[in-house]
């Protein structure tokens, strides 16, 4: 097959590659993008979709005062036809021990010192005002931002995909990266199931698969794929709901535009990519969030899902260039990293334009591990 | 009781003369139905066609599928809303209402 060349190869189409993928056209860059399956099929288009100002790290607050802004008026931004679903619901943590409300109440004074505006700690009363239908049995308090909320996580990812190819970007879809091409010491291109294209730099935003690409290179990606489940609900009226998330048991629910409930559990699960949701999954859910949110009782469950988090050590991303030159990765999200596809994304066209990126992310760097510079994020789950 | 279902049929026996008849109510106005029925029959046989008023194009929706899978039979029942009506059975004394809309969750009492 003739080779094809490019400026810049991305690997994946979910959020982070779609947006990489638009930011280095934006700059000039002819690129093209791979996806194994089709946009969102990866964990983009299978997470909760929460989006939040309330992290506690400095460098994911500085981010995500920058993906809040933006994501507020990304679909006309974009010129997207398309409904994002943008949701403001607002977002609440709530803690059960005093340690835990302690951590809430520092996250809350560092985004508050950082310029964020309108988050803030909730006592037991003002819990039940912001959502009344809770049972707010053992609860000690919450933090708070209503600011913080949902967006729809596939038209997110087509957004910017279509955003991309409206500048010039190849998107090849069902298409699988099958290895990396080097030349004197430095990346060159890429295989794929579909041909080999050439290309002066390659980044990969393979999510939980991002392991496999950086053995190609040599590379000891430390991810480990862990399961997540979710299901959602058949849709009711709106009611005055924000997105919960309980630190007891790692519960979290919330209504999203369309009416339906969404229902989580962020607890240790199966070590793996698969896709496979079980049984007891809709016991261990529905028996935690139920005595919390008893209105939800009678309400049938339609759908549950599964996909795959991308944890770290330190469950921080892994963002920047490599040791093998050219080749530059974006990945390691954990379970937060839909929301940070505006600010990531930009950066990484930074990073491959030779750039200082708008936002410090050198704490993200992928020689950390063996430095032993883990840092961690207290606000996840 | 003006009811509008096929009393012979040519292989099926439905034994109506067995069945206890029970009163409910849609909508405020009392009618009659076989208990155990499904509460969709019911409401057929005794006229009523629109079940639902669906939420976005605000139009009217009736007996569709009638096995528990459309959503076009959603109605409150016993002021519980989304009670698929083609599958659940008739009780003596059931209130049951025209849906407009998604259905309003109601606290527990
Ligand atoms: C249940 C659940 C709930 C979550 N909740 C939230 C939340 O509330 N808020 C939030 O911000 N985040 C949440 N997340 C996390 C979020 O989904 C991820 O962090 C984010 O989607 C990662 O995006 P990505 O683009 O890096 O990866 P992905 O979306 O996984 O995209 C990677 C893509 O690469 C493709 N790919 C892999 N290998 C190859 C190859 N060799 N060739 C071609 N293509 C390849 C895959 O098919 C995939 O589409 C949740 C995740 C899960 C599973």
């Amino acid at each position: 097959m003739d080779s094809k060349k490019v400026d810049v190869a991305v690997i994946g189409g979910g959020v982070h590659g779609c947006s990489t993928a638009y930011h280095l056209a934006q700059k000039g860059f002819r690129t093209a993008l791979f996806e194994r399956d089709y946009i969102s099929s990866g964990s983009s288009g299978r997470s909760a979709a929460g989006l939040r100002y309330q992290f506690g790290t400095e460098v994911n607050i500085l981010l995500a005062q920058y993906n809040m802004k933006c994501l507020k008026t990304l679909g006309e931004d974009l010129n997207y036809p398309g409904d994002l679903e943008y949701d403001p619901a607002g977002y609440l943590w709530i803690a059960y021990s005093e340690t835990q409300l302690e951590q809430l109440e520092k996250n809350v004074r560092l985004q508050n010192e950082l310029g964020t505006t309108g988050s803030r700690v909730l006592n037991v009363r003002e819990i039940q005002e912001v959502a009344p239908f809770l049972n707010t049995d053992g609860m000690l308090g919450a933090s708070f931002n209503q600011e913080d909320g949902h967006i729809n996580p596939h038209t997110l990812c087509f957004a910017y995909a279509d955003a991309a190819k409206a500048l010039g970007v190849e998107i090849h879809k069902k298409t699988s990266v099958t290895g990396i091409i080097t030349k004197n010491g430095r990346v060159a291109g890429i295989h794929t199931d579909k041909g080999d294209w050439e290309a002066d730099a390659v980044v990969c935003c393979a999510g939980a698969w991002s392991v496999e690409v950086g053995r190609w290179l040599d590379l000891e990606i430390p991810i480990t794929p862990e399961r997540h489940q979710i299901m959602i609900t058949e849709p009711v009226e709106r009611m005055k709901h924000p997105m919960t998330l309980c630190l007891d048991d790692g519960s979290y629910w919330k209504q999203c535009p369309n009416g339906t409930f969404m229902l989580g559990v962020g607890k240790e699960e199966v070590k793996d990519t698969s896709y496979y949701a079980s049984w007891d999954y809709l016991d261990s859910a529905t028996e935690r969030i139920l005595p919390k949110m008893p209105i939800l009782s009678g309400i049938r469950v339609v759908r549950q899902w599964t996909g795959p988090y991308a944890n770290t050590p330190d469950f921080q991303a892994i963002v920047g260039p490599t040791p093998a030159e050219g080749f530059y990765i974006d990945c390691g999200w954990s379970g937060h990293g839909l929301q940070f596809a505006p600010s990531v994304g930009r950066i990484m066209a930074e990073f491959v334009n030779g750039e200082k990126p708008f936002i410090d992310v050198s704490m993200f760097r992928y020689s950390r591990f063996e430095e032993g510079e883990l840092f961690f994020e207290p606000a996840c789950i | 009781m003006t009811r509008k279902m096929i009393k012979d049929h040519p292989i099926l026996n439905f034994e109506h003369e067995k069945k206890k008849v029970v009163k409910f109510t849609f909508d405020g106005r009392e009618m009659e139905g076989f208990e155990g029925e499904p509460i969709a029959a019911a409401l057929h046989s005794n006229g009523v066609q629109v079940y639902r008023i669906t939420p976005k194009h605000e139009r009217t929706r009736g007996f569709f599928c009638a096995i528990g899978k459309c959503s076009s039979c959603f109605m409150i029942v016993d002021g519980v809303p989304n009670v698929r009506t083609c599958v659940t059975a008739l009780e003596a004394g059931m209130k049951v209402e025209t849906q407009t809309g998604m259905g309003i969750l109601k606290p527990e009492k």
